[in-house]
């Protein structure tokens, strides 16, 4: 009755069943699964990484900008120094030039002075000793009488208190 | 279905025809179900491959349960093979039986202790042979005289009762889901009380056929469970 002929039966049935369905079916279908999984575990990786990106170009612009930001402090406050700077040399040099063009003009017009004062001196010899000359009619040693006014003119000069 | 087969002897076997055309043909729509579902698989399943991933999943998830670890995987495929094959053992019968000649010639496989007693078999022994390969023949063998070694007797009966329980508790559930559709069957027909009786058969059978559907279900996954937990306790070391 039982029959060992359907045990081997089945058994060889269920063991091509098996390979068959293992080559047709379930290896492709499970790796597909497969690929899937890795798919979706790769992605997920990706989307991470890219947000760790993200967010180091967010902080990394955040902070080129905070130094963006000092630069133009600095570089504002340089250039106001730096004109701050050439404004007072500027000034300074027109004060500079102002005293010296001032005092070259003091120093012309105390040679100027002088020089009048000198020719006056020598006018004023000149004619004394002409007006001497033609008064005593006697031609006196020109450098004798030179010294003899020069001498008399500083005693005018020590009178009147300048010079 | 009335315990009257065609016999063939063969090569000194004697093959029970009704068993070997029920096992051809429940193979062959198992594969053909699983091909058609298998075509183009693809990075984005859609329809039928969604199906086919759904039995994959679950029948996964039943090796995995028993077996988190590595050695799960060697079983998927049975697993996967083993639910469908029996799942649609049970339900072929359901719906079909043919009797010619006083003959049974097709019914449900299953309903029959030997088809049962096979597969059960098949299982127990692909569990003893894993447990070799994954533990060792002498881890294999300490897994009889563990936890306590005076517990030897009854690790051995328990291989034998597991093997009976598997196999009967199938066996008894797939048959008398066909004797009662069978009997059912033979009610509406009998004329007892004219049409009535025709009437309340046809609905009787119908509510039987959905119930033992839901049954032929059930017991294929406990199968594949039972089968699974056996599995487990040869393959896993603690």
């Amino acid at each position: 009755m039982a029959s060992l002929g359907d045990m081997l039966f089945l058994l060889v049935a269920f063991a091509v069943l098996m390979v068959l369905v293992g080559k047709f079916a379930w290896g492709p279908v499970t790796k597909m699964m497969g690929e899937r999984s890795d798919k979706i575990n790769n992605d997920l990786d990706y989307a991470e990484n890219a947000r760790t990106e993200a967010q180091a170009l967010a902080e990394k612009r955040q902070a080129e900008l905070k130094n963006s930001q000092a630069d133009a402090v600095k570089i504002v406050s340089t250039a106001k120094q730096n004109g701050e700077k050439q404004r007072q040399e500027i000034v300074d040099a027109a004060h500079a030039e102002v005293a010296t063009l001032k005092s070259n003009a003091q120093q012309d017009i105390a040679q100027q002075k002088a020089d009048a004062l000198n020719s006056a001196k020598d006018d004023v010899a000149e004619l004394s000793l002409a007006i001497a000359t033609k008064i005593i009619g006697k031609e006196l040693n020109a450098d004798d009488q030179q010294a003899l006014i020069d001498g008399y003119i500083k005693g005018l000069g020590d009178v009147n208190g300048t010079h | 279905m009335n315990e009257s087969y065609p016999y063939v002897k063969l090569f000194g076997l004697t093959f029970n025809l009704t068993n070997d055309l029920a096992i051809l043909i429940t193979a062959t729509l198992t594969f053909l179900l699983v091909f058609w579902l298998s075509r183009k698989p693809q990075l984005r399943p859609s329809g039928k491959q969604n199906i086919l991933e759904w039995v994959i999943d679950f029948t996964n998830g039943i090796v995995k349960q028993q077996m988190p670890g590595p050695e799960g995987n060697r079983f998927g495929l049975l697993a996967f093979v083993l639910f469908l094959f029996i799942f649609i053992n049970n339900q072929v019968g359901l719906f079909l039986q043919v009797d010619v000649g006083g003959k049974t010639w097709f019914r449900s496989p299953t309903a029959d202790p030997v088809i049962t007693m096979t597969l059960a078999m098949l299982v127990l022994v692909l569990s003893h042979y894993f447990g070799v390969v994954f533990k060792g023949f002498k881890g294999y063998l300490n897994g009889f005289i563990s936890p306590v070694p005076f517990l030897l007797p009854i690790n051995i009966i328990e291989e034998f009762t597991n093997f009976v329980t598997l196999s009967m508790r199938l066996y008894g559930n797939i048959f008398a889901g066909e004797v009662l559709v069978l009997l059912i069957r033979q009610f509406a027909f009998s004329g007892l009380g004219g049409p009535t009786s025709f009437i309340a058969g046809f609905v009787l059978e119908m509510v039987w056929q959905g119930f033992s559907v839901f049954i032929g279900s059930i017991q294929a996954y406990i199968f594949v469970t039972l089968a699974m937990v056996y599995t487990s306790h040869k393959v896993v070391s603690e």
